[in-house]
């Protein structure tokens, strides 16, 4: 059985195939269906009561929900509470999710929808205030190839920085989640659904450009 | 090198914001403690409210009422004072036992915290300085055999 989310419905038009990583890409979140997996085994693990199963689907799924949150531009505290919400909805609506396989795609998109809420709130109450990103350079050695590696991170943000807004978001969230609804995914920015996948595609090739540019493939 | 597939620009994405923005320190910790706590609400017994009685004291819009509060053999009395923005609640529990008594109050965000108060010999103990807003109180017996009960959420 697919993971199946709990708001809209992934089109056929705009399904995603379930990608596998290519040979020696590091096993991360979103490229495979492992963190999913590993969700979904301890998501079953509490519902079968281990409490100590919750903290480990906490400490697996808060680094996703951080980054998928934070692609709609929230500052930190704000993020927190997104992120707080939707752990909560999850304890609390636990008998709505049957299927375990389900649990990781209902947290990132119960999250996502709350980030847009509240992004969207926030939009209209106050002027957009571009957050700025403090960069957070690790401190340098004076060890050439550290240099090096500095130069070839600082080419990999500015690639990412020269997408289009629209793209950074949806990179981000597609980045970190593993199968994005996309019906829901396409409300949030203002798309239409078929338009999604074709976006994606072009926000891809874009960053592949800029970073061929940058020299770094 | 060859022409990057979709999964190794992907990977580059979230390279970049792991690095850029990283999970705050101690957000996993944080997240840990609200689930637990939520999920000990989820096993708690629900008291029962069975009375209610408000009196208003008068001056300067100060109120105050009582709750009480039934689960089983355990009665909780609550006399709530709330003056302007702030509340004091004075507790009992009949019969006296040991317990801790944690107060949850959730903001109009969704955001919960809580406070924690112990319950003397007397059966008594007293919240001071809370918000006015949703409140619920979880009775937790320091004997660990003993289930822990919580009154239903109630807006002081």
């Amino acid at each position: 059985m697919g993971v199946r989310e709990p708001v809209g419905r992934t089109t056929g038009a705009a399904a995603v195939p379930a990608s596998g990583a290519p040979p020696g890409a590091a096993p991360r979140h979103g490229g495979t269906d492992e963190p999913w997996a590993q969700a979904a085994d301890r998501f079953a693990r509490w519902s079968d009561g281990d409490p100590a199963a919750l903290d480990d689907l906490v400490r697996l799924m808060t680094p996703v929900l951080w980054h998928v949150v934070r692609a709609y531009r929230l500052p930190a505290d704000v993020a927190e509470d997104v992120i707080q919400a939707s752990w909560l909805a999850l304890v609390r609506r636990r008998d709505a999710i049957r299927d375990p396989a389900a649990v990781g795609g209902w947290l990132t998109t119960t999250a996502r929808r709350e980030a847009w809420r509240v992004h969207a709130s926030r939009e209209r109450a106050t002027p957009v205030e571009d957050q700025h990103l403090a960069p957070r350079l690790p401190r340098q050695t004076s060890a050439e190839t550290e240099v090096v590696a500095h130069e070839q991170r600082r080419a990999l943000w500015d690639a990412v920085d020269a997408l289009p807004p629209r793209c950074q978001r949806l990179l981000r969230v597609v980045a970190f989640t593993n199968r994005p609804d996309y019906a829901q995914l396409a409300a949030d920015l203002g798309m239409p659904v078929g338009s999604i996948g074709p976006t994606r595609g072009r926000c891809l090739a874009k960053l592949r450009v800029a970073l061929i540019e940058a020299g770094e493939c | 090198m060859s022409e990057m597939s979709r999964e190794d620009l992907l990977d580059v994405v979230r390279r970049v914001w792991e690095q850029r923005d990283p999970v705050p320190d101690e957000l996993v910790a944080r997240m840990q403690a609200a689930a637990a706590l939520a999920a000990s609400d989820v096993d708690l017994e629900l008291m029962e409210l069975v009375e209610r009685a408000t009196s208003l004291a008068g001056a300067r819009g100060a109120t105050a009422y009582t709750l009480r509060f039934v689960y089983g053999d355990t009665d909780l009395l609550l006399r709530i004072a709330v003056e302007g923005e702030v509340s004091r609640v004075d507790g009992w529990i009949v019969p006296p036992q040991p317990m801790t008594v944690h107060a949850i109050r959730t903001a109009p965000n969704g955001r919960e915290d809580s406070v924690v108060s112990d319950v003397g010999d007397s059966g008594r103990f007293v919240l001071v300085d809370l918000p006015v807003g949703q409140l619920q109180l979880r009775l937790e017996p320091r004997d660990h055999s003993r289930v822990a009960i919580a009154t239903p959420a109630f807006e002081i």
